[in-house]
């Protein structure tokens, strides 16, 4: 069975005070100084990927991995933790145009690498990343490749050679399905699924194996329909009063008696 | 301009659906040009004429299916509809009806956007607006191919009931013998806890990853209750298993409009943030007075939250 998770990195938003939030002329906003790493969802969907490995294998059955992103070199040093982390293959198809806003032209690299490059059976990717948060890349592979799509998925385990066991959180509870594969999965908010890190002889023994670079400009183009007009930054600021005090406790009664006590009698 | 509105009738939260959507419509579109209309998909043993109450339109089209899958309904969609007299699909902004707008847009050549929080309809093209950046930033779009397919926010307006003069003009469509779902071998579906009591509650109190461990979140939990507040987390506290799920607030989990939100151990980055931004009053409680949660909230306390919450437990329990 062969598994491609699809991930993005995106730069740690977090760090950036007031000040850099400048959206330039070409509506940018510098972030390249950042530190980047994994988006969470595309973190569980690694994690959930290697979870299914090691299910599989007790079953003696091993699926083989594969780890692609549509990045820049900022995406290596997760490239070379995922080949300590025994990812079969871990590709990075270079990019350095503006994508953050086009799913269809990310969603189309995608499939077109496993229609045409590296034929695969289940593809994982979270549901949405932090800067474009599109929340539509998944459904728009699926849709190119004539696959079905799960999305919300929590969990999967291994039933056999063709069938998953895919748990996922739908608008009104929680559905548990065996489904055939080719399938899309959609990673939402699962549990327990930060990613491992590596044993050192892993990382020493796996970590410098070549990574796999394509390029973007040998997939063929893909039009949005969607084009961005600005972008502004949100003032999330409120009074933000401080109360000042010698201990927690005076502070805690401060806080009641001033703020709190007629607000909660009206509720 | 004409819209269609997509209802997913045989969800259990299509009241929520309904007027979420209505709301949306009120804010952003007005009643729309005649020929405007709702696409409501019902499962056969529904009681029909309660679902009739829900549509925002004078007019519906009412498709029966099996159950709900996401490749029935576009394949149903597919059967009774003219998309060349519809300018702009409506979709409810849950995680169903965001799946059926991007795909939907995909099958019929048009153009999606989800988790839009404004509309505006101006000189034959639309505009969108949405939040970007882990929502530091909104985003302005302009759509470029009709039919364009959108899918609001959740929380981006206020839940309106439905009042719409009756009778209502009816056209049935029955595709329970439709099949599209095939790859799936067998399913079982379990009525988890949502977060809808969260996004319902008028008092809050939220835990962050300041709490550290299972224990001090489970603390927290019975401080909530005691003080008659519904308790919440951050994301990573529910992704390190300190919580369940159902209690995430934030982008990912309830966007909440409480009276008070008290906000503990969080730093308060902005998907969080978007959980909690239209509650009416906001107390932070952080160590760190660098945390973002400082500047976003009416009042804050600099300390411990743990010595802070004893106390104000107390003088809470005491008052009620």
């Amino acid at each position: 069975m062969n598994i491609l998770v699809c991930f993005t990195v995106i730069p740690e938003l977090e760090m950036l005070i007031d000040e850099d939030w400048v959206v330039d002329e070409n509506l940018q906003i510098d972030v390249g100084f950042l530190k980047h790493s994994l988006n969470c969802y595309d973190e569980s969907a690694l994690e959930i990927a290697l979870k299914f490995s090691d299910a599989a294998r007790k079953r003696h059955v091993s699926p083989n991995l594969s780890a692609l992103t549509i990045a820049g070199p900022e995406a290596n040093p997760i490239l070379k933790t995922l080949n300590a982390l025994r990812f079969n293959r871990v590709v990075r198809i270079d990019n350095h145009d503006d994508i953050r806003f086009n799913s269809m032209a990310i969603a189309s690299m995608l499939s077109q690498y496993v229609s045409n490059r590296m034929p695969q059976d289940v593809l994982l990717m979270g549901w949405q990343s932090g800067i474009g948060e599109n929340a539509k890349t998944p459904l728009l592979v699926a849709e190119m490749l004539g696959w079905p799509c799960i999305t919300q998925v929590t969990e999967i385990e291994p039933v056999d050679n063709n069938h998953l066991m895919v748990t996922c959180q739908v608008d009104d509870g929680r559905l548990q399905q065996t489904i055939q594969i080719p399938c899309v999965m959609s990673i939402g908010n699962a549990p327990n699924s930060y990613m491992r890190i590596p044993a050192l002889k892993d990382r020493m023994q796996f970590g410098k194996r070549p990574v796999e670079v394509l390029h973007a400009s040998d997939f063929e183009p893909f039009d949005e329909g969607i084009e961005l007009v600005s972008l502004d930054v949100i003032n999330h600021e409120r009074s933000g009063i401080l109360i000042e005090g010698a201990t927690p406790e005076e502070k805690a009664r401060k806080l009641y008696k001033s703020f709190l006590a007629e607000r909660l009698k009206k509720l | 301009m004409i819209f269609k509105v997509i209802l997913i009738g045989c969800s259990a939260n299509i009241v929520d659906q309904a007027e979420e959507l209505n709301g949306f419509i009120a804010e952003n579109l007005g009643r729309g040009d005649h020929g405007c209309s709702t696409i409501l998909f019902c499962s056969k043993k529904q009681e029909k004429n309660a679902l009739l109450n829900l549509v925002p339109t004078e007019s519906v089209k009412l498709v029966t299916v099996a159950g709900y899958r996401p490749e029935t309904i576009l394949e149903a969609l597919k059967m009774v509809e003219n998309i060349e007299e519809t300018h702009l699909y409506l979709f409810p902004g849950g995680y169903a009806g965001s799946e059926l707008a991007v795909r939907w847009a995909f099958r019929i050549k048009g153009s999606s956007l989800v988790q839009v929080s404004q509309l505006e309809y101006t000189e034959n093209q639309l505009i969108a607006k949405k939040k970007v950046y882990s929502d530091y930033v909104l985003g302005v779009f302009r759509l470029k191919k009709k039919p364009y397919c959108i899918a609001p926010a959740r929380g981006s307006a206020s839940s309106l009931p439905i009042r719409v003069k009756r009778p209502l003009n009816v056209t049935e469509h029955d595709m329970t013998q439709l099949h599209k779902d095939r790859f799936v071998k067998s399913s079982k579906w379990t009525a988890d806890e949502t977060t809808g009591d969260l996004e319902k509650a008028k008092f809050i109190l939220i835990g962050g990853r300041g709490m550290s461990n299972a224990e001090n979140a489970e603390k927290l939990k019975k401080i909530a209750g005691s003080m008659g507040a519904d308790f919440g987390v951050s994301r990573p506290v529910a992704m390190n298993a300190w919580s369940t799920m159902d209690k995430i607030v934030g982008v990912s989990g309830a966007v909440t409009k409480p009276d008070v939100c008290i906000v503990a151990g969080a730093s308060g980055a902005a998907a969080f943030y978007a959980g909690i931004e239209k509650s009416k009053y906001i107390v932070a409680i952080n160590k760190d007075i660098r945390a973002p949660i400082i500047k976003s909230s009416d009042v804050a306390i600099i300390d411990d939250y743990k010595a802070v919450m004893d106390e104000l437990v107390k003088l809470i329990s005491a008052q009620t």
